[in-house]
């Protein structure tokens, strides 16, 4: 597995990404902190990391996945469908099953293709300098995920807005923030925070808000089954934290 | 025709036969998504993920429980005799599935018409689980089941469902929707009457 290279963050939030967190959480507050007993990383890895200056060399180490590990993967992944599909009581060797593991497993990874590029990547040549202070905002994006306590799709909605300070940034570079990291294993007040941190530090604007509105297949499908009920979650940085009329207005302008 | 307290008794013992089958299942499947998380680049040790497998496992085996339960079963504790014979339509019942082909759900509204022949059956609490399944032999096999249960002049269904197998990978297509229909007895035969159902569960 390509976790040698490691990074422990600390979360200020009350939410389950605790200090388990590994590079997959992506990066909270430029701070890092080793967990007691977690998995292996070399000290002096960890060191150099607890900058903010250094947050940004953590989206280098970002990368956990490349199409090598991917196709190489691949036979265990089907294997264990096939498991599935046998420990569901199914015959997989019946016509329309055949080919449903490898299907299947390639399906997975789609998914979870967020675990296979890196922010830099997507972000680097599309930052521009621009002498507009007003809030941009880019709306109604859709996203698919899966959440991570079922392995179930999450899908719904996101909306993003900034208060540029001289730099802005492409916009379908937003969306792209959004896929890498909601083709993961997520959670949606993560995912949230992750969106907006990334934009945080690639700009630094004057402040940054983001809301998604999302149905849970998890919470549909299954458990309570509620079909109509949506999870809406936000977060807000900078301004949009600090000013609640820069905040009323985004959520004025989001709402349709 | 059927003994509805026999058959009552018999389900039970069935539905808790596979209830133990299912939780002897549950340590295989609990291994297969340990394997399929590591296999993806993930942390198996991490706080979010530590019960995931055990979680998953139970997730699908709730999502295809239909294994537990046939048509005959749902239909056979609510079949009563009425002397109706116009047409009965109950639309929009949720379903869910998987897609047997990726094993990704798939998930809509069924409709179902019948003209009723002497019997009539409750189906308020029609929400279809069933596995891995094809659209368009879940629409055959519900609109046999009824037939068979009811016997009645003619049985529809439609389903429409959006694959998630479709909207979240290979052609992301958002909205589109997947429409599959049986007709069987006056629905296949009879024009009108089919025309008519179809105008009647149409979502308004």
């Amino acid at each position: 597995m390509d976790r040698s290279k490691q990074n422990k963050y600390s979360s200020n939030e009350k939410k389950d990404n605790g200090d388990g967190g590994s590079v997959l959480n992506g990066h909270f507050d430029g701070m890092v902190k080793r967990a007691a007993g977690g998995p292996q990383a070399p000290a002096a890895e960890c060191a150099s990391h607890r900058s903010t200056s250094a947050v940004m060399e953590s989206w280098k180490e970002e990368r956990t996945r490349s199409l090598e590990d991917n196709e190489m993967s691949l036979p265990s992944l089907a294997a264990a469908y096939t498991t599935i599909l046998r420990g569901l009581g199914e015959n997989p060797q019946r016509q329309g099953l055949l080919k449903t593991p490898w299907r299947a497993a390639t399906a997975m990874q789609f998914f979870t293709k967020g675990y296979q590029e890196k922010i830099i990547d997507v972000l680097n040549d599309a930052i521009f300098d621009e002498d507009h202070d007003e809030m941009v905002i880019v709306k109604d994006i859709d996203m698919f995920s899966m959440c991570e306590h079922h392995l179930v799709p999450i899908f719904g909605r996101v909306h993003i807005g900034y208060l540029p300070n001289k730099r802005v940034l492409g916009l379908s570079k937003l969306a792209r923030i959004v896929e890498i990291y909601s083709r993961r294993l997520q959670v949606q007040e993560r995912l949230t925070k992750q969106i907006a941190v990334a934009i945080t530090e690639a700009l630094q604007p004057t402040g940054v808000g983001v809301v998604i509105e999302a149905t849970h297949m998890c919470m549909v499908m299954r458990g309570v089954q509620k079909m109509n009920s949506k999870t809406v979650t936000s977060t807000m940085l900078g301004n949009f934290r600090e000013d609640p009329k820069t905040r009323d207005e985004f959520l004025r302008l989001i709402k349709s | 025709l059927h003994d509805n307290k026999m058959s009552t008794v018999n389900n039970h013992h069935e539905t808790s036969r596979k209830e133990l089958e299912d939780a002897s299942r549950l340590p295989a499947l609990e291994t297969a998504y340990t394997d399929i998380l590591r296999h993806l680049g993930e942390d198996t040790d991490r706080e979010g993920l530590l019960r995931t497998p055990l979680r998953a496992a139970k997730a699908i085996q709730f999502l295809t429980k239909g294994y537990h339960e046939t048509i005959d079963d749902i239909l056979n504790n609510a079949i009563f005799d009425e002397d109706h014979d116009e047409m009965v339509i109950v639309k929009d019942i949720d379903m869910f599935s998987l897609c047997e082909h990726h094993m990704v759900p798939f998930f809509g509204k069924v409709h179902i018409g019948y003209i009723p022949n002497k019997k009539v059956v409750g189906l308020t609490e029609f929400l279809c689980f069933v596995l891995v399944s094809v659209q368009e032999r879940l629409t055959k096999q519900i609109a046999v089941g009824i037939s068979e249960a009811l016997q009645p002049k003619g049985v529809a269904v439609v389903i429409e469902a959006a694959h998630m197998c479709m909207v979240m990978r290979g052609v992301q297509k958002m909205n589109s929707r997947t429409v599959t229909s049986a007709m069987l007895g006056v629905y296949l035969e009879d024009p009108k009457t089919r025309e008519e159902f179809l105008y009647l569960s149409r979502r308004t």
